[in-house]
């Protein structure tokens, strides 16, 4: 269980590493242009005139950010990838606490848990479609199914590491079984809650996007499924842009608020 | 001796039978349309197994899932290779490499339905993506953690770039590699659902999506049944084989 934990600190604990000296810049910008240079020169001389280009993405942002069904169609999503990770953040939680510290939870529901984890999200998508019709409430569903897993592994993981002296003191002091839990156990379990919410936020975006091609319901996804097949490459390209941007936005999110308010974390590793 | 196995496995073989207790009496008490028990999920199991029906469709896709995810491996673990040699080569992709590994791919599937159509060559470009970036990303971080003392003392036994990648690059970063491919596993099988659902409907995605479309529960929940248990199944290969590699690791 612990490699789950450890393959979801890896990408951050880089990027803190990531050297910041002036010789950085120039090596990605180089290698930037050399990207964007090979698309827009393979696209022109190889591919039909619909295929998105540097070009024509960079033309159609500004008439994209602008149209209000694609504001709609965001905010949709995002709503919905906000919703479905509340709900998982707390449910996981409280399931991954429970299972950290008593065997007896631990010993029931691990091999579900881990089943439900190696399971491709997305095959759940005609089962909940069964169960909840082609609308946003399997949508909803299947981001509270993408996400959850990935919180009750990382919590349990905490929980499962919090010292022991910290909980002996807590018994020496008669502390409920209660405040042990939502008092010492989940603060010490914070850094790995925030690994799991951040493999959990991808994990929502992606099967909020499966869902929405899946059900054909409003959202970024759909958008993006809708122009692609009216051939209007670049348009949809602009929503691809815009999910890797929100894909980079939590990474830096949980990156910045482990550094901010647990900065001991990033030293151990 | 046997005792001791009785204690260490009850725990999971009676999570197991209640779970399956639960199933069974949730799909006896609820309409057939939404949930079946878990005894007519066996029952149909076993007459797409023997129909030939399962067979086949697992053969097809396990084609596709072999297939981009060799070429994910062929050419992630030389290019991750090469961009912890050459550092400003690294330094150059890896915003990118980061961009990519954060990006839902799964938003790139109709751009490559309506350039790429059908085929089988699309679906393996969509197993591909999903796996090649973890096998990149642990390489380079593999290869980055080999010490500078260790190719200084290779370079002053004279040793040529190939010996330097034969025994210390490649040796040094399998570990590591083979942490990706665990990963890689798991999204590898993520991709062949996702192709095999949203381009040309084949394999294990095709019996999903087509007892969906008939109402046929019961054939949803035998194949959801086994592509979970494969995904445990390949978990556990993917475990096993980084714990077999993880030895040489310091």
């Amino acid at each position: 269980m612990s490699e789950v934990t450890l393959a979801a600190t890896t990408p951050s604990a880089t990027a803190g590493k990531t050297p910041r000296k002036t010789g950085t810049f120039m090596p990605r910008l180089i290698v930037g242009a050399v990207l964007l240079i090979g698309w827009e020169v393979v696209v022109r001389l190889l591919a039909p005139p619909y295929v998105a280009k540097p070009s024509t993405v960079l033309m159609a942002i500004p008439g994209v950010l602008t149209d209000p069904a694609f504001q709609a169609a965001t905010g949709n999503t995002l709503a919905a990838v906000a919703e479905g990770l509340a709900v998982a953040l707390v449910i996981g939680t409280v399931i991954g606490l429970l299972m950290g510290r008593s065997p007896a939870f631990e010993s029931s529901f691990r091999h579900y848990v881990n089943g439900f984890y190696a399971m491709p999200m997305i095959v759940v998508l005609p089962l909940f479609s069964l169960w909840f019709g082609y609308s946003s409430g399997t949508r909803f569903a299947t981001i509270v199914f993408a996400a959850i897993f990935s919180i009750i592994i990382n919590v349990a993981d905490g929980a499962r590491s919090v010292p022991r002296d910290y909980l002996e003191v807590a018994r020496s002091f008669r502390s409920s079984r209660s405040s042990v839990l939502f008092g010492i156990v989940l603060p010490a379990s914070m850094p790995y809650l925030l690994a799991g919410f951040r493999l959990a936020a991808g994990r929502a975006l992606i099967g909020a996007v499966v869902a929405e091609f899946f059900l054909s319901i409003g959202g970024l996804g759909y958008y993006i499924l809708y122009n692609s097949r009216s051939y209007k490459h670049a348009e949809a390209f602009v929503g691809v842009l815009l999910l890797a941007g929100f894909g980079v936005g939590f990474e830096l999110l949980v990156f910045w608020v482990t550094k901010r308010f647990m900065p001991w974390y990033r030293r151990e590793r | 001796m046997l005792n001791n196995a009785i204690r260490r496995h009850a725990p999971f073989w009676l999570s197991i039978l209640v779970g399956i207790a639960i199933w069974e009496i949730a799909g006896r008490s609820t309409s057939q349309a939404f949930m079946v028990p878990f005894s007519t999920t066996m029952l149909e199991l076993f007459r797409l197994v023997t129909s030939g029906e399962f067979i086949r469709q697992f053969l097809d896709s396990s084609q596709l899932f072999l297939t981009g995810f060799c070429v994910a491996l062929a050419i992630g673990m030389p290019l991750g290779m090469l961009l912890a040699r050459v550092p400003a080569l690294r330094i150059g992709v890896e915003p990118y490499l980061m961009l990519l590994y954060a990006t839902p791919l799964v938003a790139l599937i109709p751009f490559i339905l309506s350039m790429m159509g059908f085929g089988f060559a699309p679906k393996v470009l969509v197993v591909f993506l999903f796996s090649v970036f973890p096998v990149i990303y642990n390489t380079v971080e593999g290869a980055r953690s080999i010490k500078p003392e260790m190719i200084e003392v290779a370079r002053s036994f004279r040793s040529s770039e190939w010996a330097l990648w034969r025994d210390v690059m490649v040796p040094y970063t399998l570990p590591y590699t083979m942490t990706g491919v665990r990963q890689a596993i798991g999204r590898a099988l993520v991709g062949m659902i996702a192709a095999e659902f949203f381009l040309s409907s084949t394999g294990l995605g095709q019996l999903i999506m087509t007892a969906s479309q008939n109402f046929d529960t019961a054939g949803v929940f035998a194949s959801v049944l086994v592509i979970a248990l494969i995904g445990v199944g390949l978990m556990r290969l993917g475990t096993a084989i980084e714990k077999h590699f993880a030895r040489w690791r310091q």
